[in-house]
């Protein structure tokens, strides 16, 4: 199909459906004025029933909490399949070239190193702030854990490859992913255990607006922090990897070795 | 009817009307791309057409936010569809990380990432 043909279908298909689509969009409840009763259920029962105050934190690990179970699993899905794919060529080699024959390095300012150093600590840490007031205040382990992992990042811009690789081990960044989205499953078992219905809260829900409320949320909460800022720092790592592979003529014989 | 009923009416097609363009111009650039990260791209844009929607599906005018540590329990915006979002978000990303490790094994392989100059769309 030649893309002239191509782009006429795909006109045709949009006047087909802007009809129907100015038909819905007409008859759609006024903007800001929708009928919310799920919202509003969790709105008015939340903080009375879950003792915490973040109510998107209550939908992610109580109310829809075997949605984010799936969600958790497709998150390590995407990783490994992207860990895979890019170590699958370059080979699982314990040994990671610290510097490409042949490539030179190049000095950093100093600008950015102390920017970076300063600001990859300082995310880090505001990561884990995020991630552990799930339950309180704006925050989560979803959010938590990208601020974490962008954190390690600036790591990487601050030392360059080598240092980063020696505080970056890919077998505890692999376990932390992995062991996350365990954990998450493990709070399930649990309550199953219990012999109350999969991922029921067991644990004492503690006292609201308190940073330690929510009982089993909380575990699952860190469950998934682990796993996004492992999954995350993973897919940094295998990326970078890649820029370290020898292309065709850098040198042959280190290649054999 | 008066000009500010009018205007009110047309505020609120446009969440509506944003959504669907998202969705439009993304398909529009996955159809015409000649590149993979382009097209990666253009996959972004057609998922926060997503988003778009969903929250606007889920705010209220002059509601709080659903966090009541400053204030007491209320009338709130959709905390449901804040959720949803939010996972999207980070789901997105590992999946366009994914397809973007999928491209670079491409790559390496055929050494094209135009995508009118591998099967099935060569002719």
């Amino acid at each position: 199909m030649s893309p002239r043909v191509r782009v006429l279908l795909f006109a045709l298909a949009v006047l087909c459906l802007a009809p129907a689509f100015a038909h819905v969009a007409l008859h759609l409840p006024r903007f800001g004025a929708h009928p919310l009763p799920y919202g509003d259920a969790i709105n008015a029962a939340g903080t009375r029933e879950r003792h915490v105050t973040n109510m998107v934190s209550a939908v992610n690990f109580d109310y829809r909490g075997f949605d984010t179970l799936g969600e958790e699993f497709m998150l390590l899905g995407a990783v490994t399949g992207t860990a895979t794919l890019l170590r699958g060529t370059r080979g699982e080699r314990k040994e990671v070239p610290q510097q490409v024959p042949g490539r030179p390095v190049r000095a950093r300012s100093d600008a950015v190193v102390l920017v970076a150093r300063l600001m990859g600590t300082t995310t880090v840490l505001f990561g884990v702030y995020v991630a552990l007031h799930a339950m309180t205040t704006p925050g989560g382990g979803f959010q938590g854990g990208v601020i974490v992992s962008s954190g390690l990042l600036l790591v990487f811009l601050a030392e360059g490859y080598r240092g980063w690789r020696r505080a970056m081990r890919s077998e505890i960044l692999d376990a932390c992913e992995g062991s996350g989205a365990t954990l998450y499953a493990l709070c399930g078992f649990a309550s199953m255990l219990a012999g109350l219905p999969f991922l029921q809260n067991i644990l004492p829900l503690g006292k609201v607006k308190d940073l330690f409320a929510g009982g089993l949320m909380l575990v699952e909460n860190a469950g998934v922090a682990f796993a996004v800022a492992g999954g995350f720092a993973v897919l940094f790592l295998e990326f970078l990897e890649e820029t370290r592979v020898e292309a065709d003529g850098d040198d042959e014989e280190e290649k054999e070795a | 009817m008066p000009v500010g009923q009018a205007l009110d009416h047309a505020t609120s097609l446009l969440p509506w009307c944003v959504s669907a363009w998202l969705l439009g111009v993304g398909l529009y650039a996955i159809l015409t791309s000649r590149h993979f990260v382009h097209l990666i791209g253009c996959l972004s844009v057609v998922q926060s057409s997503t988003y778009v929607l969903l929250l606007a599906a889920g705010y209220r005018k002059g509601a709080q936010a659903p966090i009541f540590y400053s204030h007491p329990p209320g009338i709130a915006v959709d905390p449901v569809l804040q959720a949803l979002v939010l996972t999207d978000v980070v789901i997105g990303a590992t999946v366009t990380a994914l397809l973007l490790a999928l491209v670079l094994q491409l790559h390496k392989r055929r050494g094209t990432l135009d995508p009118e100059r591998l099967r099935p769309m060569r002719r």
